[in-house]
């Protein structure tokens, strides 16, 4: 038809030639409630996009052992989420782990090497321990691990039960550690960190967990066959086989308590039964694991505590009394006080003891103690009170969780690399700017409601059998489709040129959220916490004044334009078909998954992330480019947001009647959004690739009839 | 605000033949708001030129392209000084106004209009824009209830309704409001019905100069020294 624009005719604030690379995204708030302020968002949106080899590298990033997350945080990620606004949040931790085993993170290798002469001791091999070894590897730092047990991983190995965190996956991680150099001694308590300075080391981190069980204080604690938790799940995890007889009872509402109680059963006790001196709101074990555990036949007395214990016939005689929440107490959960003459007794064979652990240090670490015997630290520098020694994870905080034990491991490597160079803490303002603030009713209203997509579990019959992981992985249709229902909080629209503004109110008419507002001195705001991210206005806009947050987001389509024009020029194959396609669900994953690998002889893909963020002007620009056809592929009924097939509709009518006066026909331009699951997008696809080629041949016989 | 329509491209075409080098020039004030000439308007026609002219082969046109903030004002227009000196003409989709202030601004230069500019008025709803003011320099607004009879009745009568209304709709559109009707039920609203009882007489049109000018300078006398335009 005709040849290829090759002149970039560049025009005066020309707006195809201006880039604006600077990222204005906000952190989302499930990014500023994880410890390790991963990207959530991001790799999320990547999951969403089938581009799951990208999200793996997007959670490698942020996370030394994402897997062991991925099984066992406690993902107040997912408290934080702010979808939890409109239904449900979003599964995270699970998506976390569909991206690791589909991405292929076993496969992945770690490599480090010595910049730095300065050996550095780690005192436990916890998670916070593991974290703070793969960092300082990474910034070229010899490091040792000081373990007491014969196996790395602290409550990683000893503490959390098989069935919820394989050994493989402990190992892998492991193994990596290992790879990257760092000297491993296991078996090796240690007792005085003078020994270790005269090994030659020059820094020491701390991080020796909370191992020492709390003591109930009653009578008969001490009988034979009462049990604290931390001791029962490290004797089984380290392979023994404790006998507990049929009925086992354990106290506390805590995890170690659920993970004693679901371990009890796994080893053959007939019944347990979990004392609880509080009711189930107040519980703090994770509810889908007691809901786990009730389905596998644990049972919980609520409001029920036990006040002594007398050994009879080889058998555990507990009294008992009832209990009755008062007023809150300091921890925001309400008091419970023992009811007047409630006693009862019952018989069990074994008792086990979960009501917290508390850290343990050797009084010759000589490092200064504070409440709940914790190792006192600056809390910037994380430097104990001895020169050199920094400490951190649960021996410093006292029961907390995997990520954060990570965290503190990752802090602690870059503070002794700080000490070690002589440098200044530098502090990071991670975190301070997050979206915050609730999602407004109008918005929530608009939001399409879609539950939560659970992976599957094992059934619970098979459960108690053995130690088997019980959470099984998505498979990928359900992972991407859970993906796609993340808001994107604070990546969304932004008026970046004010001064461009003509207050046309078009923004606000357009954007089926009802986010943009005329405020009382008739200026438009976007509020950034309540914008879905979906780009209606920013190709309405007739100012072109409003851009996303992300700068990813804004320049794709045209970068990928100029990338298909110096390709297609090379290629020279005819006709020229270039379409724009949604990657998200069915695009990036399903049908069209052919397209993307490999271009159809002339058929060239410009991805884009939802059809929405296609402006009329990016489709007359691939005609301009010399496309003899031009189509555009969403989701359309199936889309995560709103109304946006209504905009690419609109906007395609446009480019039509802009065609015909040009004297080109409309059919040159065809947009396909499904609206039925059914459809089949690439027949339609084939089709209009095929017109394309009838007209182009026509216009070909044409030329040479004239000539 | 003044409202505007892109002119069809085949006019724009045929306007620019005789210039080798165009600059598209985008208003960003009303035509932005009626999505006549605003820089998303611009980038649009621009690429649509292009295509344009890549299909047809035997033009040669180079194009650029520029949005100011208004073009109704000289200072607004000091910024294409150093422009103009590379363009051979510029395709205004600024109003009629924009238009000849650019011509006054640049007497050596050719000036095209983009849009046809039809009227003052407001947004329906998004996408649709309706007349509401004739600029006829003597607002009677007062007298009817806030409706300008003389934009929004067909046949601008002033003392209306006319024969024709039927149903409150208009005999000329049946798909419009009659403004007279619309009138008598606000006035009734504002329980102000004897306006309507009122005589009101007709407008001289012809007695009203053209082209009008206000001024609010109070000390100094503003005098054309004799204009020179090219
Ligand atoms: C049963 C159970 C279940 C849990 N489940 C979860 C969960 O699902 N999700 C979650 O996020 N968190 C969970 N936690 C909490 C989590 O495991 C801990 O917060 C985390 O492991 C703390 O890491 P750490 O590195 O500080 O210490 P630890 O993991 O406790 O490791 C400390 C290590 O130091 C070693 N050590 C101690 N003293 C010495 C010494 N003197 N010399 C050499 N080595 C020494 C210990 O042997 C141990 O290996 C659970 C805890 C328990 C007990
Ligand atoms: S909706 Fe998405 S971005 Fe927002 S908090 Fe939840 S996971 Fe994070
Ligand atoms: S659409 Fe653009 S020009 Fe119009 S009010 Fe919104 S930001 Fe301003
Ligand atoms: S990007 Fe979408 S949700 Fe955000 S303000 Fe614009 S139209 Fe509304
Ligand atoms: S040039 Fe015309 S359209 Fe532009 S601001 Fe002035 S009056 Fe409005």
């Amino acid at each position: 038809m005709y040849p290829l624009v090759a002149d970039n005719n560049q025009g005066y604030q020309d707006n195809r030639a201006k880039k604006i690379p600077i990222d204005h995204s906000l952190m989302p708030p499930c990014q500023a409630a994880c410890p390790l302020h991963m990207q959530i968002r991001e790799y999320v949106d990547l999951v969403a996009q089938g581009r799951i080899m990208e999200a793996l590298q997007v959670i490698r990033s942020g996370n030394p052992f994402p897997s062991i997350c991925a099984y066992v945080c406690t993902h107040p990620c997912e408290d934080a989420c702010r979808r939890c606004q409109v239904d449900n949040p979003i599964a995270i931790r699970a998506l976390k782990r569909f991206a690791l085993e589909f991405g292929g993170d076993r496969m992945i290798q770690a490599e480090a090497e010595t910049r730095h002469p300065e050996k550095v001791a780690i005192v436990g091999s916890g998670p916070a321990g593991l974290a703070c070894a793969y960092y300082l590897r990474a910034l070229g730092y010899p490091a040792t691990i000081f373990e007491a047990h014969s196996e790395l991983g602290g409550m990683l190995r000893v503490g959390i039960p098989q069935y919820r965190l394989p050994r493989e996956v402990l190992e892998t991680e492991v193994q990596r550690l290992t790879q990257m150099g760092v000297e491993i001694r296991t078996n090796t308590r240690v007792v005085s960190l003078d020994l270790l300075f005269d090994l030659g080391y020059k820094a020491i981190f701390i991080t020796i967990g909370a191992h020492q069980s709390l003591r109930m204080g009653i009578e008969g604690e001490e009988s034979p066959g009462v049990i604290d938790g931390a001791t029962f799940l490290r004797e089984v995890n380290l392979g023994l086989k404790p006998s507990l007889g049929n009925t086992v009872a354990v106290v506390g509402g805590g995890n170690v308590a659920i993970d004693a109680a679901r371990t009890a059963l796994r080893l053959g006790t007939h019944k347990v039964n979990i004392l609880y001196r509080r009711s189930r709101d107040e519980m703090p074990a994770d509810p889908a694991e007691v809901e786990q555990a009730l389905e596998e036949g644990v049972g919980i007395l609520f409001l029920v505590a036990p006040t002594g214990i007398k050994r009879e016939n080889g058998r555990l005689s507990v009294t008992c009394v009832k209990m009755e929440l008062g007023e809150p107490d300091a921890s925001g959960r309400r008091r419970p006080t023992p009811i007047r003459d409630s006693e009862f007794i019952k018989e069990f064979d074994t008792l086990i003891t979960a009501i917290g652990q508390a850290p343990q240090t050797p009084a010759d670490f000589h490092v200064s103690i504070g409440r709940g015997s914790t190792i006192q630290v600056d809390t910037v520098t994380l430097t104990t009170n001895r020169r050199g020694v920094f400490a951190g994870g649960d021996a410093v905080t006292g029961p907390a969780t995997v990520t954060e034990a990570l965290a503190a491991g990752r802090l602690a490597s870059s503070r002794i690399d700080d000490y070690l160079q002589h440098r200044y803490p530098l502090v990071s303002k991670e975190g301070s700017e997050s979206v915050s603030g609730d999602l407004l009713p109008e918005t929530i209203e608009m939001i399409r409601k879609t539950g939560r997509l659970e992976p599957p579990i094992l059934p619970p019959g098979k459960r108690r059998k053995d130690f088997k992981a019980v959470e099984l992985i998505y498979d990928w249709e359900v992972a991407t489709n859970e993906a796609r229902r993340c808001l994107r909080c604070g990546m969304g629209a932004e008026i970046l040129f004010q001064d461009k503004c003509a207050t046309c109110l078009t923004c606000l008419r357009v954007c089926p959220y009802h986010v943009p507002y005329l405020d009382a001195s008739g200026t438009i705001q976007i509020p950034d916490d309540q914008c879905q991210a979906c780009g209606i206005c920013v190709a309405e806009c007739p100012a072109k004044a409003i851009v996303l947050r992300k700068p990813y987001d804004r320049r794709q389509i045209t970068e990928e334009l100029d990338h298909i024009l110096k390709s297609a020029a090379q290629s020279n194959l005819k006709p020229l078909i270039i379409g724009f396609c949604c990657q998200y669900g069915l695009f990036g994953t399903g049908t069209l998954a052919s397209l993307w690998r490999g271009p159809k002889a002339g058929t060239w893909l410009v991805p884009v992330l939802c059809v929405a963020k296609v402006e009329a002007d990016h489709i007359l620009r691939a005609f301009e480019m010399g496309a003899e056809g031009v189509f555009i592929a969403g989701c359309g009924e199936q889309c995560a947001r709103e109304n946006t097939a209504f905009w690419v509709r609109e906007r395609v009518e446009k480019v039509r009647r802009t065609l015909v006066q040009i004297g080109l026909e409309p059919e040159r331009l065809q947009a396909f959004v499904l609206s039925t699951t059914n459809e089949d997008p690439a027949e339609g696809i084939d089709s209009f690739v095929e017109q394309v080629g009838g007209l182009y041949l026509a216009s070909v016989i044409m030329q040479e009839v004239k000539s | 605000m003044i409202v505007a329509e892109q002119k069809p491209l085949e006019e724009i075409r045929r306007m620019i033949i005789p210039y080798e080098r165009v600059l598209i020039l985008g208003c960003g004030t009303c035509m932005t708001v009626c999505d006549a000439g605003g820089e998303r308007e611009v980038s649009f026609l621009h690429s649509a030129l292009r295509v344009a002219q890549a299909k047809s082969g035997n033009e040669t046109h180079t194009f650029s392209e520029y949005t100011l903030k208004r073009q109704c004002d000289p200072e607004f227009l000091d910024v294409l000084d150093d422009k103009i000196d590379d363009v051979d003409t510029v395709l205004s989709l600024g109003c009629g106004i924009g238009v000849q202030a650019l011509a006054e601004r640049f007497p050596a230069l050719p000036v095209l209009p983009g849009v046809n500019t039809s009227f003052m008025g407001m947004a329906k709803e998004l996408g649709v824009w309706d007349e509401r003011c004739a600029a006829c320099g003597d607002c009677r607004l007062e007298e009817t209830a806030g409706i300008c009879p003389i934009t929004r009745c067909t046949k601008g009568i002033l003392n209306g309704p006319c024969a024709g209304t039927k149903n409150g709709k208009c005999e000329a559109n049946k798909d419009m409001d009659c403004a007279w009707v619309l009138i008598y039920k606000r006035l009734e609203r504002l329980e102000q019905l004897e306006k309507m009882r009122r005589y009101y007489p007709m407008r001289n049109f012809r007695a009203i100069p053209r082209p009008k000018r206000i001024t609010s300078k109070i000390s100094v006398d503003v005098v054309d020294v004799g204009e020179d335009n090219g």
